[in-house]
């Protein structure tokens, strides 16, 4: 029989569920076993809960002015807000008309070469209607004259984003093929939603710019109404398949934040996390997103409140994401 | 910049270029400036550390190892810092106490809700003063942090075991203030150092 101390000193590992299995499971087994333990274990859990409630403070502004001051003038100079040079629109547009017939490409890195470009009457866009390029097979330019159709499985490296400001309403993906590709677009154009879709999806697993894209893609689509329905199922995707936790969690978090378009299928992909998902951090975002879902009244299934209700009760589940679940369920239950 | 890693960031720092100070400011003030003002209790001396923490961190950009997290490296700054001045708040004449600082009511809640959320912030406060130094560096950065023990027992420069340890004492008293529970027993008793 193990003894109640030590025990009792996993009982706070119990809680942050950084206790390895065999260890949780045994003293899940001496709590269930010992009544001394059992009420101790009860206490834990509301004195954590209780901890809970202590709110996050503001930074006062004014600490940050007091920084920069001190380390300026080493820094002021380039203490200022990050901006990508943006090109005016009929740069844009311009672009997509001319640039690509010969070839050549700009953006993405700085070493590529630049082309200059001058100003088209934004008129000669509806007249001479920009060719579709596939980005399988060549290199392309802004979003609006490649297909959205992404041909077989470009192997595509070096991802990198560009302004996801909401100041400009243009956004770039860039990345190497055989070249170093630079497709510029409004979130919205359907051939950088495909494009996005595909870098979340295929991506390598092992790279960290996964996690940046997802940041990314939040930030972007956070500006935009109703994102397609194609990117947040690419991020249902992810979350199902990834092996990177913290990769899990970003997808089920920014799903919350994004999910004025949330389709059935995300909406599974959610219940489906919050009901087999081990880490118990993905478990508690995928059910801050149900909860949200449930409180605009959007789309549910059966399914979905079966699986809240189970959670709200079962008695091994990290203490938050019952009282989430439960939360949950109860702005179901007036309708 | 906000596109870039905190490793990318702190290689721009390291190459002696100050540009990233505010993006990297921007992303962990709020963590910073929280874990002192808990553990100090007190809202000058956490605006101190905060901005102390970040001068330090360009100052010795060159001690921070790329395959090191970002955020336990300022955390052992910002602990370090804590501690220092603890000890010299020690050795002058012991000050009033800090007055907590007002937040304002969020709108959905009644007046006498936000009273009682006041309160309990209060309790709170007030029961992580009972632990010591140690404990509550332990528990503020396990609790509020969700640091493993393992980058906490980097931060305190301790064993995995010691910080376990500190947790689970700093749990014993807080729960014994927190719910006025006596139920532990004699474990209870004596685990308040
Ligand atoms: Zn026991």
């Amino acid at each position: 029989m193990p003894d109640c101390d030590s025990m009792r000193e996993n009982m706070p590992l119990l809680l942050t569920e950084s206790l390895d299995p065999a260890r949780r499971e045994l003293t899940h087994q001496h709590i269930e076993t010992c009544p001394m333990c059992v009420a101790e274990w009860s206490a834990y859990k509301e004195t954590w809960s209780i901890l809970d409630t202590l709110p996050e403070l503001d930074v006062p502004a004014r600490v940050k002015q007091r920084f920069l001051a001190e380390v300026s003038p080493a820094v002021t100079p380039n203490v200022v807000p990050f901006r990508r040079r943006s090109a005016p629109r009929w740069l844009a547009q311009a672009a997509a008309a001319v640039i690509i017939a010969g070839g050549a490409f700009y953006g993405g890195h700085r070493m590529t070469p630049r082309v200059e470009l001058t100003p088209t009457p934004a008129t000669l866009v509806n007249v001479q209607p920009a060719p579709f390029y596939s980005i399988a097979e060549s290199r392309v330019l802004p979003a609006a004259s490649i297909s959205p159709q992404i041909e077989g499985r470009p192997d595509i490296q070096n991802v990198q984003f560009t302004d996801a400001s909401p100041s400009n309403d243009q956004i770039g993906v860039s990345f190497d093929i055989t070249s170093h590709v630079t497709v510029t677009g409004r979130p919205t154009d359907k051939s950088m939603v495909r494009l996005l879709r595909y870098v979340l999806e295929n991506e390598d697993k092992q790279s960290p710019s996964r996690s940046r894209a997802i940041d990314w893609v939040r930030s972007t689509y956070a500006h935009v109404g109703n994102p397609d329905p194609e990117i947040t199922e690419a991020l249902a995707n992810v979350l199902r398949n990834d092996d990177n936790q913290g990769v899990r969690i970003k997808a089920a978090d920014t799903l919350r934040s994004l999910q004025s378009t949330m389709t059935d299928g995300t909406r599974d992909a959610l219940v489906e996390a919050l009901k087999n998902d081990p880490n118990p951090a993905v478990r508690l975002k995928a059910v801050e997103a149900l909860a949200k879902l449930a409180r605009s009244g959007g789309n549910m299934d059966p399914d979905m409140v079966d699986t809240l209700r189970k959670k709200a009760s079962q008695g091994d589940e990290n203490v938050y994401v019952r009282v989430k679940a439960a939360e949950a369920l109860s702005s179901i239950q007036p309708k | 910049m906000k596109h870039l890693s905190d490793q990318e960031l702190m290689s721009i720092v390291q190459a002696g270029d100050f540009a990233p100070a505010s993006e990297i400011y921007d992303r962990y003030s709020s963590r910073i400036y929280n874990f002192a003002y808990r553990f100090l209790k007190n809202s000058e001396a956490a605006e101190d550390a905060t901005q102390e923490v970040f001068v330090k961190m360009l100052k010795h950009a060159g001690q921070f190892h790329g395959g090191a997290k970002l955020s336990t490296w300022l955390f052992s700054i910002t602990a370090n810092w804590c501690r220092d001045y603890l000890r010299k708040a020690e050795n002058r004449s012991k000050d009033g106490e800090d007055v907590l600082i007002t937040l304002p009511a969020p709108a959905e809640l009644s007046p006498e809700r936000h009273l009682e959320r006041r309160e309990d912030e209060q309790r709170i406060q007030k029961a992580l003063t009972l632990l010591s130094p140690d404990q509550r560096e332990a528990i503020l950065l396990s609790r509020y942090q969700g640091l493993s023990y393992a980058e906490i027992a980097q931060i305190s420069g301790c064993s995995e075991g010691a910080v376990k340890t500190r947790v689970f004492r700093a749990m014993e008293v807080l729960k014994k203030a927190l719910t006025g529970d006596a139920r532990g027993g004699d474990r209870c008793l004596t685990a308040i150092p």
